[in-house]
């Protein structure tokens, strides 16, 4: 079994494994041998439905870039499907996800054409449209000649999420997988403390207090303290538009409001206080495997990580899990992160590539590429962030998945229907500078370098410096 | 004779420097004057309505600049605290192994080892196998030992010294070998002559062995100063610079700059500045290394 | 003077002599022997605590890493195409200038030697955009050659002064008298200098191929899906999703292997590279 196997989202089939003798599991490897280049046959006849020559941009050759992940590993398994339903070559490119984004940004600020697409960080767009690297995608979807308009529904995606990959109310990126950021609690030490999930945020900082017992080896919670635009910087925002904060007064962007005094000063008490040692330098994985080892309380992060606290081969607190959303800041909002990973299109394509590659885009953007990589995907790894609507109420993909713990799928679900918020992060062509300054700031107050006022005070003038140029 | 043997060496000798001369000049001339033009323009990719000729703005701005004079600060404790450290206890070690008698092979190997690892590999097993404040082995000694827990990458102190760390212990090994072979090359005479003088250990150590060894430390401390001064790919993956900006050397800011913030104009003018910094380093070094023995 | 106090002291001398020695060997050897614990560990009991020290080893995560999803052998076919074909032509440029540098008499030497030092200190951060560019521009991105090149780049310039080191030992007499045999100066070099230095050859060629192949900045962004060495596939363990301890370990010291086995068999020229110059008291004169 490989790694993304035993990992995926407790859909091993355990029992089966348990009876394995050591020796089937060996005698397994030839399938491990050939597990990657497995293609799976797809049902292409639904394809048929969508009413479009998928035929017409044949013979074109295309490479997307990708982060080595689960969801785009399935992705590549079922990619056959589409080279033979289109006669288009596609290629993904795995990319550590350290430096895709400085990839695709050599690659389109060149104008090389490398990759037709990528897995987009949605905060770069509105940098890629100042710069008109990226096509507009509203011409393509209303395209009938390219686009099965009433098949492919885009409307039927997140909500959230296309708000996200547009500028100015004009679709730039069609999301592919995602996810929603919630509370996650650990069942038994909140019942035995007569604890419920929080409600706001003022209760949760006391639930972590109440479980905090470092001598146990059991802290009271944690949030991502690693410095980096999509580290501490992709939860904080929830913090700061829960207390109310505005990234802009006018045009000009603000950091260090009342609010975003008070929203970090939360954020660093409540780290300081009740989450272990080292907190500074953790990313999700990290909290996810503290959590999993039973040494956190809570946490507050992205529902997909129930992958790993649920998965029996890492983590010893299956069965003992709960989730709610967000709680709600002292200005009543409960603010989820619209993370998603979404397909654009390279302006710097030729015609025909820049089709196959739309052709591509909507083909695993539908509805029948995201449940062939999810609940029917045949591996024992099957999606979590899948992208529509219809797919989140759709009992064949619950089903399973809610077994995670208690209340995942219904506070996930209401977390993308209520909790979204399109200005969670400011949304600049500068961001890649900006959200580095606040990360930076916001690692600073963390561990002491500076007071939360100073921190952002300083992050102000920077940005002020980095907006005037 | 000699003259008449060599006749036509200028031609020969450009015949044998030019294909690699040639090879030089396009793949590091070009980069290298590209890195120079860009250092004097505003290309930022985030805000590409301000691109063009910035004269010496780049470098102004850097003069001002908070973060460059902290992570010059940074590069300096860096480069002198790791090569002190490795000449150091490289001088030690191999002080010591000199006087055992069996078993010096052993040390050479284990010596050799992390010489050729990686320094992304290091920097990666370091931050968790070695650091982690949860399942790291180092942190756990060190609460075991009763130091309480080290926040060890975690905040700013302890983390530019793990840096330190781990850059001392992969790179300690280089001094130490080249140290064992240079004591090992000493002729055992001039001991027997100071011994008669009734030198002490240390009297010895300082007047006979040191000099006689000054040529192969100052090699070590020229060598150990320039990689110190471009380090990044071990400190990249152990703490990407932080936390806050604890960590980020010169090098590393410059990386930032230019791949993070999108900043390629001044990313290059750090950029030149690093390279700026290292030709004076190394300029006063081998200044020092002819001064002393001629 | 009693002898037997004597030898108690130097006994008790020796003792705590290797005491201090075997401390540092263990810590020096640590990092490597716990990476090697890790690696055979399952994924749950790397993240124990208190560590366990006792623990059924698997041999699954090199399995993994070697036949699983993520094999990282076909990255090390490619390291070794890119590391080999930097090796060849860095000797084969290196050599013969290394040997002018060091023995022919040519205007503008100093300079020439100065330059090429200079271009070894250019901070590689500063040279992948343009790198990026310049590979762009010719098509070579996700090349083998554009790798080779880009690797040429500082690889060269290191040989050609481990080299000179090698060539100014040569005593100048065994030419001349070739050159009295009227054998030419190719072949001069040829049969005549290019022996003597194999010694040379032998280290320039580890160190080479060693920084080649434990390069990470290049390789992660001029290569690409045709091209990628292993210290860029290991990090397909390092996801987004998690990181996989136990099985970066195991790829992460299958990816060091060759290195470690290059290590061990070649320890003498390895000492003999890094000493050079050093030891003869300040190499150039």
């Amino acid at each position: 079994m490989t790694d993304r196997k035993t990992n995926g989202m407790l859909l091993q089939r355990r029992t089966l494994l348990k009876g394995a003798a050591s020796g089937a599991v060996l005698l397994a490897a030839p399938a491990i041998l050939t597990r990657r280049a497995a293609a799976q046959g797809m049902d292409t006849s639904s394809f048929e439905n969508a009413g479009i020559d998928w035929r017409q941009a044949e013979g074109a050759s295309i490479t997307i870039g990708v982060i080595p992940a689960g969801y785009f590993q399935n992705l590549e398994a079922v990619l056959p499907a589409f080279s033979e339903l289109t006669g288009v070559n596609a290629r993904l490119e795995m990319t550590p996800p350290g430096q895709i984004r400085q990839k695709a940004v050599l690659d389109l600020s060149s104008k090389t054409g490398t990759w037709a697409s990528h897995a987009a960080d949605p905060m770069y767009y509105d940098l890629y449209v100042a710069n008109g690297w990226v096509d507009a995608l509203d011409g393509y979807l209303g395209d009938a000649k390219l686009t099965g308009q009433e098949w492919f529904d885009y409307e039927d995606i997140l909500e959230g999420w296309r708000g996200a990959t547009s500028v100015d109310g004009k679709p730039y990126g069609i999301p592919y997988d995602g996810e929603a950021t919630i509370q996650v609690y650990r069942k038994d030490v909140y019942d035995e403390a007569g604890l419920k999930p929080a409600e706001t945020l003022k209760e949760y900082a006391a639930n972590a207090a109440k479980v905090h017992s470092p001598d146990s080896r059991l802290w009271g919670a944690a949030l991502r303290g690693f410095k980096g635009a999509g580290q501490n910087m992709y939860i904080y925002p929830s913090i700061f538009r829960a207390f109310g904060g505005e990234w802009f007064d006018g045009d000009r962007m603000v950091v260090n409001s009342e609010e975003a005094i008070a929203a970090l000063d939360w954020y660093v008490k409540l780290l300081n206080g009740y989450a272990p040692p080292g907190v500074e330098n953790w990313n999700w994985p990290d909290i996810a495997d503290a959590f999993g080892q039973g040494t956190l309380g809570s946490y507050i992060d992205a529902h997909s990580s129930a992958a790993v606290i649920a998965n029996p081969e890492k983590s010893k607190v299956v069965g003992k899990i709960g989730f709610a959303r967000w709680p709600k800041g002292p200005s009543g909002k409960r603010v989820t992160s619209i993370w998603n990973w979404s397909f654009p299109i390279n302006a710097a394509l030729s015609e025909k590539d820049k089709a196959a590659t739309w052709l591509f885009i909507q083909w695993a953007a539908s509805k029948e590429t995201q449940a062939a990589t999810s609940y029917a995907f045949d591996g024992a790894y099957k999606r979590s962030g899948v992208n529509r609507t219809s797919l989140w109420q759709d009992e064949k993909f619950t089903g399973e998945l809610s077994r995670v713990g208690d209340n995942f799928i219904e506070a996930t679900q209401q977390s993308f229907t209520e909790d979204t918020d399109v200005d969670w992060r400011p949304r600049l062509p500068q961001w890649p500078a900006v959200g580095e300054t606040m990360a930076t700031a916001i690692q600073a107050s963390l561990v002491g370098q500076a007071s939360v006022k100073a921190a952002l005070d300083e992050a102000q003038a920077r940005i002020d410096g980095i907006l005037k140029g | 004779m000699r003259s008449a043997a060599f006749r036509g060496e200028g031609n020969f000798a450009a015949l044998l420097v030019a294909p690699s001369l040639i090879v030089l000049v396009v793949t590091t001339t070009f980069p290298l004057i590209y890195l120079f033009w860009s250092s004097f323009q505003n290309i930022n990719l985030a805000m590409p309505f301000l691109d063009g000729f910035a004269g010496l703005d780049n470098y102004r701005r850097m003069m001002a600049d908070g973060n460059f004079w902290h992570s010059i600060g940074l590069t300096a404790i860096y480069t002198i605290s790791t090569v002190v450290l490795q000449v150091v206890i490289g001088l030690g070690l191999a002080l010591l192994v000199m006087r055992i008698p069996a078993g010096q092979w052993l040390f050479r190997i284990v010596a050799i080892l992390p010489i050729v690892l990686a320094p992304v590999v290091v920097g990666l097993f370091f931050r968790t196998l070695m650091f982690a404040p949860e399942f790291g082995i180092l942190d756990f000694v060190v609460r075991w030992a009763g130091f309480g827990p080290v926040n060890w990458l975690g905040s700013p102190t302890p983390a530019l010294v793990s840096v330190i760390i781990i850059h001392t212990w992969q790179w300690t090994p280089f001094a130490f070998l080249v140290l064992l072979a240079s004591l090992a090359a000493l002729p055992p005479d001039v001991y027997e002559a100071a011994r008669i003088d009734r030198a002490n250990a240390l009297q010895r150590f300082w007047h006979i062995t040191l000099p006689l060894i000054r040529p192969a430390l100052v090699i070590v401390i020229i060598m150990r100063a320039m990689i110190a001064l471009s380090a990044f790919a071990a400190i990249f993956a152990a703490t990407g610079g932080g936390p806050g900006t604890a960590t980020e050397i010169l090098n590393l800011y410059a990386y930032r700059t230019s791949f993070v913030t999108l900043d390629f104009g001044y990313g290059s003018a750090l950029a030149v500045a690093l390279l700026v910094i290292t030709l004076i380093v190394s300029g006063m070094l081998f200044y020092m290394r002819t001064a002393r023995t001629t | 003077m009693a002898r037997n106090p004597h030898q108690a002291a130097r006994l008790r001398r020796g003792i705590v002599l290797y005491a201090v020695v075997g401390l540092l060997l263990f810590v020096w050897a640590f990092p490597i022997f716990w990476a090697v614990v890790v690696s055979l560990k399952s994924e749950t009991e790397v993240l124990a605590y208190p560590p366990n020290i006792i623990f059924e080893p698997t041999v699954r995560n090199y399995r993994d890493a070697l036949v699983g999803g993520f094999s990282i052998l076909p990255s090390f076919a490619t390291s070794f195409i890119i590391s080999g074909l930097t090796t060849v032509l860095t000797i084969m440029l290196a050599v013969p200038c290394a040997y002018a540098f060091a023995r022919l008499r040519l205007r503008g030497k100093k300079a020439l030697g100065f330059y090429t030092l200079v271009t070894q200190m250019v901070p590689p951060v500063g040279l992948v955009i343009p790198y990026f560019l310049i590979l762009n521009r010719v098509g070579w991105l996700d090349t083998y050659q554009g790798m080779v090149v880009v690797y040429l780049t500082f690889s060269l310039p290191f040989a050609i002064w481990l080299m000179v080191s090698y060539m100014e030992d040569i005593p100048c007499e065994m030419e001349e008298a070739a050159f009295l045999d009227k054998a030419n100066r190719f072949q001069a070099l040829w049969h005549v200098v290019l022996p003597q230095v194999r010694g040379g050859i032998a280290v320039t060629v580890i160190f080479v191929f060693l920084n080649a192949w434990n390069e990470f900045l290049f390789a992660v962004q001029l290569g690409g899906n045709d091209v990628r060495p292993v210290t860029v596939a290991m990090y397909n363990f390092v996801s987004v999703e998690q990181t996989l301890w136990a099985k970066l370990s195991a790829a992460a010291l299958i990816a060091m292997l060759p290195m470690i086995i290059i290590g061990f068999a070649a320890q003498r020229q390895i000492v003999k590279g890094l000493t050079v110059g050093a030891v003869k008291g300040g190499g150039r004169r």
